[in-house]
């Protein structure tokens, strides 16, 4: 079996705000973990034999890896930003491989039928046409003026707009989305969807947002994300198999699935396959 | 409604005009099992993209595309579905024969038993016959449609005679929990030695 | 009246299911139970010292039981779903709202533990979760038998409320709510109720709205 690429990637292991000397045991990719604050005040991780895995801190969380990371974390410019609100919106356990629970996140045809009269509603189910690139520099999945129809933008908001996305990918369990910014025309909502694999089959999901709000209370903003999330886990636990598959034949892509498809070939073409299936069973 | 097959999984369903049908549980789009979905008129929808399949197995509708007509290739496999006297039969392949018929019977309840046919025999103290167990719990005579599910499960669909009243339905419907009971009591014995 | 209430929790809900069911309005105060544990923090101990939501405040009454707060949105509201009209039907409400709490302690921890990782021992509580879903499903069909679709008459009533929603959500627990047809009809019957409102992990009805078609020249 050839080195598995996804190995020298960074991973999201903790919330940097919950870190304590006790340490949080869990696993990435099949290797129990250990998480903790050390006595210099520094986040450690370690592996399954004591060994000091790499760590960073950003985003909110602690990241790891259980290989040798050729590249810093991605970087998120707009987190940065003055200005923004940054919500840890904590851990949620899902029963589906994580590169199923990216692809869900990059999928906006959902909307009516699993966030109903939150982010979508029928009758306003079309999808129209997208801009979907590989950006070579980056080395990124990118889709571009992706548009849906929201029923309700905002609390105070009466009726539907037509809601702009962004999604990008920049590392193959991580997935950011940029969302037009209501009371800021010309910035972008920043929502992000950081997957920690547990093993192919089972992961934790770390949301995280940084959003232009000074109205919405802590409180509301994650339950309305955990909210999201929870409406996409009952999908997620129900989808066979639950390894992704990469093989084309399995699955039928429409227009609407653009991304997921340029998602699966920038996998593939990488050999980011943990957590995916090459050939149908 | 979700059920097991020889041939996999099966999401079951009746159209608004009470006809039936038996899908492959799974749409071929993303995969979701097609029994969380929803029916409307005569058709079935996937609850995550909403795609609708006809009673026959192809799709008519992908909702994020409205003016698309689904190409025909787009399709869930179907098993014949018959439903006799109460019960639905699933075969898999073209059937042979019709489904048998239990004159004078009426189904009262379907029952998962976490344990194989041989343990609800012995539970029972008699063997099936065709599928079919006649015995007596709790001074109660039972009749027990048996579907294997797997080596280890039991579907038991519990029949009462035509016209029995509900006093005497209910006693049958605990008479057949404490027949489980003990197959599946003498399931755990046996795994303990 | 005051609701301090989690989104993901299915006791909260009771209480948000039986306001909207019955027409209550309430002021709803989002708490941040996870990740921030802010129902361990000194605002709502005060309120509460056994440190558990949801908590119903109105005027100097604080109710921390879920199922008191059902009595009280149905008795100030809509006292027919207190089903209490005989002996029997009150009875077969208390033995539901009794057995509620072993949902909460069983299909609920094995949430808990699933989905936000909180310790337990995850394969009694699911054997726990099942054995009481088996009670569920045969007090169902024993009413059906009765010619009553809910637990404890024809109506629904607070006791459906209690059970409701930790049943509804038992997957989320690796719990399967395959094997047991009576409370499919039963969830279903409930979820097409005049008033019902969802939480996450509990899919909307889209078969109870015809197909919706697009007015021409709408967007």
């Amino acid at each position: 079996m050839t080195r598995n690429a996804m190995i020298d990637e960074w991973y999201p292991v903790g919330l940097a705000g919950q870190l304590d000397t006790h340490g949080r045991q869990t696993a990435l990719m099949g290797e129990p973990i250990g998480v903790r604050l050390g006595a210099d005040g520094n986040a450690k991780v370690t592996g399954s034999n004591g060994r000091a895995l790499p760590v960073c801190i950003r985003y909110g969380h602690v990241w790891s890896s259980l290989g040798d990371p050729q590249k810093a974390l991605f970087a998120i410019p707009e987190a940065d930003q003055p200005g923004r609100r940054l919500v840890d919106v904590g851990v949620v356990r899902v029963r589906c491989s994580p590169l199923r629970a990216v692809e869900n996140f990059l999928d906006i045809a959902h909307f009516p039928f699993v966030h109903t009269d939150i982010l979508g509603a029928e009758p306003h189910t079309e999808v129209p046409n997208y801009k979907v690139e590989i950006r070579e520099d980056e080395d990124e999945v990118w889709a571009t003026q992706v548009k849906f129809y929201q029923p309700q933008a905002a609390k105070s908001a009466e009726g539907g707009i037509t809601t702009e996305y962004m999604y990008r990918v920049p590392a193959p369990t991580c997935s950011i989305l940029y969302k037009t910014c209501p009371p800021r025309p010309g910035e972008w909502d920043v929502i992000t969807l950081f997957v920690q694999p547990l093993a192919e089959d089972l992961c934790d999901v770390w949301p995280w947002m940084a959003l232009f709000d000074d109205e919405t209370s802590m409180a509301d903003l994650i339950h309305f994300q955990q909210t999201i999330f929870l409406q996409d886990r009952s999908i997620l636990e129900n989808q066979i198999p639950r390894l992704l598959p990469l093989d084309p034949g399995m699955e039928i892509p429409t227009r609407a699935d653009l991304t997921s498809v340029a998602y699966r070939r920038w996998l593939k073409r990488h050999g980011y396959i943990y957590g995916a299936q090459l050939v149908a069973q | 409604m979700p059920a097991q097959t020889p041939a996999g999984p099966i999401a079951l369903w009746r159209s608004r005009s009470g006809r039936a049908a038996a899908f492959a549980d799974r749409c071929p789009h993303r995969g979701m099992r097609l029994s969380h979905g929803f029916v409307r008129g005569e058709t079935l929808s996937c609850i995550y993209h909403g795609w609708s399949y006809a009673q026959a197995g192809n799709c008519l509708r992908i909702p994020a595309h409205p003016g698309l007509t689904p190409p025909e290739t787009i399709g869930v496999a179907t098993q014949p579905v018959e439903d006799s006297g109460g019960i639905i039969w699933i075969s898999v392949g073209e059937p042979t024969a019709r489904p048998p018929r239990f004159d004078g019977l009426a189904p009262l309840r379907s029952m998962m038993v976490e344990a194989g046919i041989a343990a609800l025999e012995a539970a029972a103290g008699t063997k099936a016959d065709g599928g079919l167990l006649d015995c007596a719990q709790n001074a109660q005579a039972l009749r027990l449609l048996l579907s294997p599910q797997g080596k280890a499960r039991t579907l038991m669909h519990v029949l009462v005679d035509e016209g029995t009243g509900p006093a005497k339905r209910i006693a049958a419907s605990r008479a057949a929990e404490t027949l489980r009971r003990k197959a599946e009591d003498i399931l755990r014995s046996e795994v303990a030695q | 009246m005051k609701l301090y209430d989690y989104v993901l929790s299915p006791s909260c809900y009771k209480a948000r299911l039986m306001a909207a069911l019955t027409g209550v309005k309430l002021d709803i105060r989002p708490v941040d139970f996870h990740p921030g544990a802010e129902h361990r923090g000194p605002e709502l101990m005060a309120l509460n010292p056994a440190g558990s939501i949801p908590i119903l405040e109105d005027g100097d009454l604080i109710l921390t039981e879920s199922s008191a707060m059902l009595v009280y949105l149905a008795a100030k509201a809509a006292p027919q779903w207190l089903g209490n009209d005989t002996a029997l039907q009150a009875a077969r409400v208390q033995q539901w709202l009794s057995f509620s709490h072993r949902l909460t302690g069983s299909l609920g921890a094995a949430r808990l533990h699933e989905m936000l990782l909180r310790p337990g021992d995850i394969a009694t509580l699911q054997w726990q979760g099942m054995a009481a879903l088996r009670e569920l499903e045969a007090g169902l069909v024993e009413q059906h038998i009765r010619g009553q679709r809910f637990l404890a008459s024809d109506r629904p009533t607070i006791a459906d409320v209690a059970c409701f929603p930790y049943v509804a959500l038992a997957p989320d627990g690796g719990v399967s709510l395959d094997p047991y047809p009576s409370i499919r009809l039963w969830s279903r019957a409930i979820r097409s109720l005049e008033g019902f409102i969802e939480m996450p992990g509990i899919h909307r009805l889209h078969e109870l709205k015809p197909e919706p078609v697009l007015d021409a020249g709408e967007a």
